[in-house]
């Protein structure tokens, strides 16, 4: 209760943030302000906005989800980020900046459209980003409504909303398939951010992402702190992972020697002895023997293979526990890892599909440019390039993004390698790794208020994500769409009434598209970075540095980067029947859509005959000879 | 890609500059994919071969490179990247 009490200040907090930047934009032009703060974004705005929005649900949920199944082979998989400030924020800022200004451009396909004076490329980026920005909207409430679920477990008032939400969504398609924990979090957390999103605009979304970036960081350095002291050291726990091997899928029956006259559910996490062993299981989801029956039905659950592990789980669980299980089906192995000790402290770590194991090396090559040059192609971090006053505060943004990172990263995947030794068995939900860690170091430090803001730390990753991309969809349909191609002349009262209509129904369709999302989180982030990055990487790269580039080619960039991604992961699908990409020939889609994108737009581009002269010196040419035309 | 006169130097610089940050990336890759390739690949079982606290090859592979990756991009921005003038003629209006 007391985690929900600091939690509940944090909250507060963003909303107080939020109240006071719509007075702060009361008196400027309101498309400019609402959309991109009236281009006078300040040094520790700029970098923590970045920083804020870029570690989103993914880097706190998702990214130790993965340090957690697959071990330290995750400090190679998120090496990229070393030079990921550097690329992401220096390669494309300046000259977006200032060819975004030269244009008047509020937008990114604003900015695309101005500089071609050609509608159908604004058109297309506008669709391109309203597409895959759902599923990265998709993913981050996801996250958000996970990491209340977790909070809020236990609370009596919670509890039975949520048996309460239950009974009123049962009957209702699509929505009542869903748990009643995860609606009610996930309607209680779109609404929050919906709300100030809308209400505040775009400085509110910069105002909170910076004291959500003090959050993060605070989050994170104390949860080290705690895990290193919990966990006996850091080389302890590389040693005694290094004894691990993984967890094995299997289907049991619970039973129990005593008759009930009464329904007995047992719950999801719940640790069970197997029947006449010294071995136990984990169930992935509640079970419910009925009364006047002495065993349940099937039910999943994760069989510990690791002694040490299953010791310590042993010696936990209740001695006078009515519960035994029997395993009744195949146990499904690792396919790369299982029984090899040594496997979580090495490359290319365990897969549970993949008999090559985790991480090959073409594959981290991939991730190696994928982190860094998709990071540059997202729309969501170009807008707030053309939003920096002025390329001093670029140039200091770049050296405290890249000290910020190191001093997360890096540490995530030492606090979440200790968390396989601290919390054994969270394959049955690897994507609440994370707030179960934060709420498993307080308690045993004996300061269960801290949990609050150790939650708040991911929560805040996934708000300050939220609100950004909540921003650019709605941008992307008022700006380019209704102001660009229905009602050019829209008063500026007109405007923002759609605007903040626009934010709400975005945000309300994510929240119906995420009731039943995939299981692991990072592939829907993953697969939205690839296909905006895919999109806009080399178009925007070769609108900014080649003066030849035409309307055509950039089309066709955008249209091959985009299509590269959409069809191998529609070939992955089709070969695994899982939400997932093909590698062809080892390689990440984003690397084969970066290729195929580039040639398009080259060839694209010299099959049309070149820009104007006036525009070559507008966007290109010297200031004077700018100021001439 | 040829690059007629009257581009102005601020583009320029900003070229010169992509360029090099183009470099760093492609010497940090290098780095790290090579070195990892051939010492983090796990054949052997048993005792883990471990250097303050992780394996070893995690150390070379990954935070070396990184400290010089950042150390790299401190320089970079604050001694190689120029100052530009990014206003317009609508800002200055």
């Amino acid at each position: 209760m007391t985690s929900l009490i600091s939690f509940g200040i944090y909250m507060v907090a963003v909303f107080a943030l939020a109240i006071f930047a719509n007075r702060a934009g009361k008196s400027k032009s309101f498309v400019s302000e609402y959309f991109l703060g009236s281009k006078s974004i300040g040094l520790w705005a700029f970098a923590f906005t970045y920083a804020a929005t870029s570690a989103s649900g993914g880097s706190f949920m998702g990214f130790p989800s993965l340090i957690y199944t697959h071990g330290w082979v995750l400090a190679w998989w998120i090496a990229g980020y070393m030079v990921v400030p550097i690329i992401a924020l220096g390669l494309l800022a300046k000259r977006i900046n200032q060819v975004g200004r030269i244009a008047g451009a509020i937008t990114i396909p604003e900015l695309l459209r101005r500089r071609f004076e050609n509608r159908n490329v604004g058109n297309l980026a506008t669709l391109l980003v309203v597409f895959f920005m759902f599923f990265y909207l998709m993913a981050q409430f996801k996250a958000g409504a996970q990491i209340m679920a977790t909070l809020m477990e236990g609370v009596p008032v919670y509890e039975s909303a949520v048996a309460g939400v239950e009974r009123v969504t049962a009957g209702i398609p699509w929505v009542g398939a869903a748990e009643g924990d995860y609606l009610l979090c996930l309607l209680v957390f779109a609404v929050s951010v919906i709300a100030y999103t809308t209400f505040g605009g775009f400085r509110a979304v910069v105002w909170t992402d910076v004291m959500q970036g003090v959050v993060m960081g605070l989050g994170v350095v104390i949860m080290l702190v705690l895990t290193l002291a919990q966990v006996g050291g850091l080389g302890n726990a590389t040693k005694r992972l290094g004894e691990m091997t993984p967890p094995q899928f299997v289907t049991v029956i619970v039973s129990t020697g005593e008759v009930s006259q009464e329904d007995r559910r047992i719950p999801r996490g719940e640790w069970i002895q197997l029947e006449g062993e010294s071995k136990v299981i984990r169930l992935k989801s509640s079970v419910i023997i009925t009364a006047g029956e002495t065993e349940s039905e099937k039910v999943e659950a994760l069989k510990l293979t690791t002694p040490d592990e299953i010791n310590r789980v042993l010696a936990g669980i209740d001695a006078t526990s009515p519960w035994t299980a029997t395993i009744t089906g195949p146990e499904e192995l690792y396919a790369y890892g299982d029984g090899k000790k040594g496997v979580y402290m090495t490359a290319p770590g365990p897969s549970q599909k993949d008999s090559g194991g985790f991480l090959g090396v073409m594959l981290a090559l991939s991730f190696f440019a994928f982190w860094t040059f998709s990071g540059a192609g997202q729309p969501s971090y170009m807008v707030r390039q053309m939003a920096f006053r002025d390329t001093i505060t670029l140039r200091r943004s770049i050296v405290m993004v890249a000290v910020y990172f190191t001093l997360i990263y890096f540490p995530l995947v030492i606090i979440f390698t200790c968390a396989r030794v601290l919390l054994p068995g969270m394959e049955i939900h690897p994507d609440r790794v994370m707030p179960e860690m934060a709420a498993l170091l307080t308690s045993n430090a004996g300061m269960p208020w801290l949990a609050g803001l150790l939650i708040a730390a991911p929560f805040a990753a996934v708000m300050s994500s939220v609100d950004s991309f909540l921003l650019l969809v709605s941008s992307g349909i008022v700006r380019d769409v209704y102001q660009e191609s229905i009602n050019p002349k829209a008063s500026e009262k007109q405007v923002k009434k759609l605007s903040y209509l626009v934010t709400v129904v975005v945000g309300v369709l994510g929240l119906l598209a995420v009731m039943h999302p995939p299981q692991f989180l990072q592939h829907l982030i993953v697969f939205a970075s690839a296909g905006l990055g895919a999109c806009f990487l080399m178009p925007m790269i070769f609108a900014l540095y080649w003066p030849r580039t035409t309307s055509r080619g950039v089309i066709a960039g955008m249209l091959t980067g985009g299509a590269t991604v959409l069809v191998l992961y529609l070939v992955g699908f089709l070969i695994t029947r899982e939400f997932g990409e093909y590698l062809l020939l080892g390689l990440h889609p984003f690397v084969w859509a970066v290729l195929f994108s580039s040639l398009a737009i080259y060839f694209g581009s010299l099959s049309q005959k070149p820009v104007s002269g006036a525009i070559r010196l507008r966007y290109f040419g010297k200031p004077v000879e700018r100021t001439k035309r | 890609m040829q690059e007629p006169e009257e581009l102005g130097e601020s583009f320029r610089q900003s070229k010169r500059e992509f360029w090099v940050m183009v470099g760093i990336w492609a010497f940090f890759a290098i780095w790290t994919v090579s070195y990892n390739g051939f010492f983090a690949d796990g054949g052997s079982e048993g005792e883990p071969d471990i250097l303050f606290g992780m394996p070893s090859w995690v150390i070379m592979g990954v935070a070396v490179p990184w400290v010089l990756a950042v150390s790299a991009t401190i320089w970079f921005a604050m001694c190689f990247m120029k100052d530009t003038d990014l206003r317009d003629e609508e800002d200055s209006e």
